[in-house]
């Protein structure tokens, strides 16, 4: 059951990184519960997409990235590299900012003199670490977070005013801003670069025909877990932050849905809370676009081996972390770098999803493990809402954001 | 049997199941009345580039000329030393001997190995 | 003369009296211990979607399609392709002489 981990760290990166976070805040503030279901909406697609990641790795022993490499060739493949590895550059840069904006709420001391050290502490970790190091630490750290599940709780909610925002409604105003922040949270949530973790995770740990059971199990109770804690940072954020009209404009505004119900320690538990979770994204961000270009370009990969053994893989996350501390040193706001990143995530899944259905239904991958009809449905709705989410994402950001 | 299925953007693994990177390219000799044959495989180099746009594959070339190994041109492995191919492609060749693994080895040596803690047999 | 096999996937293919076929999307061979060798040329998006292995996903559609005749695969067998300029591939028949692959 420790396979659990991959899991919790996966939907650590979904769910509980800066842009999950701070759009679920928003979303609380301006609107209540209202918004509750695209979270909702945002787990499901994610529990089907995580679990044919990972069905795809136990069968086929290929990654998703080799398996789209292979069946889609060069060209398509580097179109795909191009897309995925911009966006969730961008995620990473907001991750780091957003461990650096916990830092700064812990000592006064603003995120861009953290950015160095930040960079150099998640570098670090992937250079002397395993994977099962990374995987375990990033979800026992990630485990801090259920403090947001605890406020939640102590701020007594209304359970059945919660439940009936599962269903979809407009509010009476601000409808482009509703609809930019669903887009957000839908687009925070399904983000490519997680399946390419997990399937990554997936031949990293192992995995063959036998965890089929499994992973659906782990793919099911990991997103779950980081869905249930965002619904639980929204509705403490629509019980602290909405009566008192505060609108989480800024990151330290977004602590404030904590020190409600927890006075004392609130505000110091949010901060800790973001800067591990921040971290598990941060670096499961990094061995994404790491794993992305080894498993294309067809280079010796692993976590588990020395740096001088997989030298090509261990530059680039090297050269990407390096990077990413750029924009925080000069200063750049990592809540608009993480707005525009989840507007550009919604834009560009169509890249990810619409091969990876083709893949799902391979028999020479998955033989009689292929996708049934309840999956290719699920899947085919998930294109059809990327395609729409891709073309409205950006003018609503204009509009509403 | 399907070419571009079976052979094109695999994976290459050595004889010691060291991974040598994709099939790029294939080369195939015509001619007006034989029958056509793959005689190589080709891997990196500017060929992928050149399956985008040939000004690409220039670029590459250009690039690849500056810096590193210094090699702007495609490995070519005879097709003869093809064993199977199945999931990936296996040869009957040894990975550092092919070139395939000249930028592994430069990164490896000019980079990596200068960083601490990166596992070199030199520090071992 | 040799020819690159991944830049000849995709290009348009037109017979000999320069009516357009289709684009070639897959090499059909034959392998023995030393050599490979080209059987067929396979010809027009239904080969795309061999390839891509897509016909579980897609077979209801493809197979009402390919009895209208809308999405065909031409297997062009090997003598009949000139490939003296790579870029521009002709068949040696009309279209009309071509077989549909099985």
């Amino acid at each position: 059951m420790l396979q659990i981990t991959l899991g919790i760290v996966t939907s650590v990166g979904g769910f509980l990184e800066i842009g999950s976070v701070t759009t679920a805040a928003q979303a609380g503030a301006r609107f209540g519960y209202q918004l509750l279901w695209a979270i909702a909406l945002g787990t499901i697609c994610l529990i089907f997409l995580v679990e044919m990641s990972g069905r795809l790795a136990a069968v086929s022993k290929h990654t998703v990235v080799d398996a789209m490499r292979e069946r889609f060739g060069f060209p398509f493949f580097f179109i795909v590299c191009v897309g995925i590895v911009v966006v969730a550059f961008m995620v990473l840069v907001a991750e780091l900012g957003g461990i650096g904006f916990g830092l700064q709420i812990l000592t006064g001391i603003g995120f861009p003199w953290w950015a160095v050290p930040i960079s150099f502490v998640v570098w670090l970790l992937m250079w002397k670490g395993t994977f099962g190091l990374i995987e375990n630490g990033a979800s026992l750290l990630g485990l801090v977070t259920l403090s947001f599940l605890f406020a939640a709780f102590r701020l007594h909610p209304s359970w059945s005013s919660a439940g009936a925002a599962l269903i979809p409604s407009m509010p009476q105003s601000g409808k482009a801003q509703y609809g930019f922040i669903a887009v957000s949270i839908i687009g925070a949530s399904i983000s490519p670069y997680l399946m390419y973790f997990y399937s990554s995770g997936a031949i990293e740990d192992k995995w063959d025909r036998t965890y089929i059971p499994i992973n659906r199990f782990i793919a099911g109770f990991g997103m779950t877990f980081g869905g249930v804690l965002s619904i639980a940072v929204l509705i403490a954020s629509a019980l602290a932050l909405q009566p008192n009209g505060i609108l989480v404009d800024t990151f330290p505004q977004a602590a404030l849905l904590m020190t409600t119900a927890l006075p004392k320690w609130g505000f110091y538990l949010f901060a800790v809370s973001m800067i591990f979770a921040c971290f598990g994204a941060a670096l499961e961000i990094s061995l994404a676009i790491a794993y992305f270009f080894a498993q294309g370009f067809g280079w010796n990969w692993s976590e588990d081996l020395e740096p001088s053994k997989n030298a090509r893989y261990a530059f680039v996350y090297t050269i990407i972390i390096m990077l990413a501390a750029i924009p925080l040193v000069l200063g750049v706001d990592p809540i608009k770098v993480t707005v525009i990143s989840m507007a550009l995530t919604s834009a560009t899944l169509p890249l990810a999803i619409v091969p990876f259905l083709f893949l799902m239904n391979d028999p020479i991958y998955l033989g009689k493990y292929r996708n049934g009809w309840i999956s290719n449905t699920v899947v085919a709705i998930i294109i059809l809402m990327s395609f729409v989410l891709a073309v409205i994402s950006i003018p609503l950001q204009i509009i509403g954001g | 049997m399907g070419l571009v299925r079976d052979v094109l953007d695999k994976k290459l693994m050595d004889r010691e199941d060291c991974c040598m990177g994709r099939v790029s390219g294939l080369v195939m000799h015509v001619s007006e009345h034989a029958q056509p044959r793959v005689t190589h495989i080709l891997i990196g180099g500017p060929t992928p580039w050149m399956r985008i746009h040939p000004s690409l594959g220039r670029v590459s070339r250009w690039l690849a000329g500056m810096w590193g190994p210094k090699n702007g041109e495609a490995v070519r492995i005879p097709w003869s030393r093809v064993e199977t191919i199945g999931r990936d492609i296996k040869l009957d060749v040894e990975a550092k001997e092919t070139g395939a693994l000249d930028w592994e080895i430069w990164i490896a040596r000019h980079v990596i190995e200068r960083i601490p803690g990166s596992g070199s047999e030199e520090e071992e | 003369m040799e020819v690159n096999v991944e830049l000849l996937i995709g290009t348009k293919v037109s017979d000999v009296n320069g009516n357009k076929i289709g684009r070639i999307e897959e090499l059909r061979y034959e392998r023995d211990d030393t050599s490979c060798r080209i059987e067929a040329y396979l010809i027009g998006a239904s080969a795309l979607i061999d390839r891509l292995s897509a016909w579980t996903l897609l077979r209801p559609i493809g197979r009402a399609l390919r009895t209208r005749k809308v999405l065909q695969v031409y297997e062009v067998p090997w003598q009949e392709m000139d490939l003296r300029d790579p870029k521009h591939p002709k068949l040696r028949i009309a279209k009309g002489d071509l077989r549909h692959a099985k």
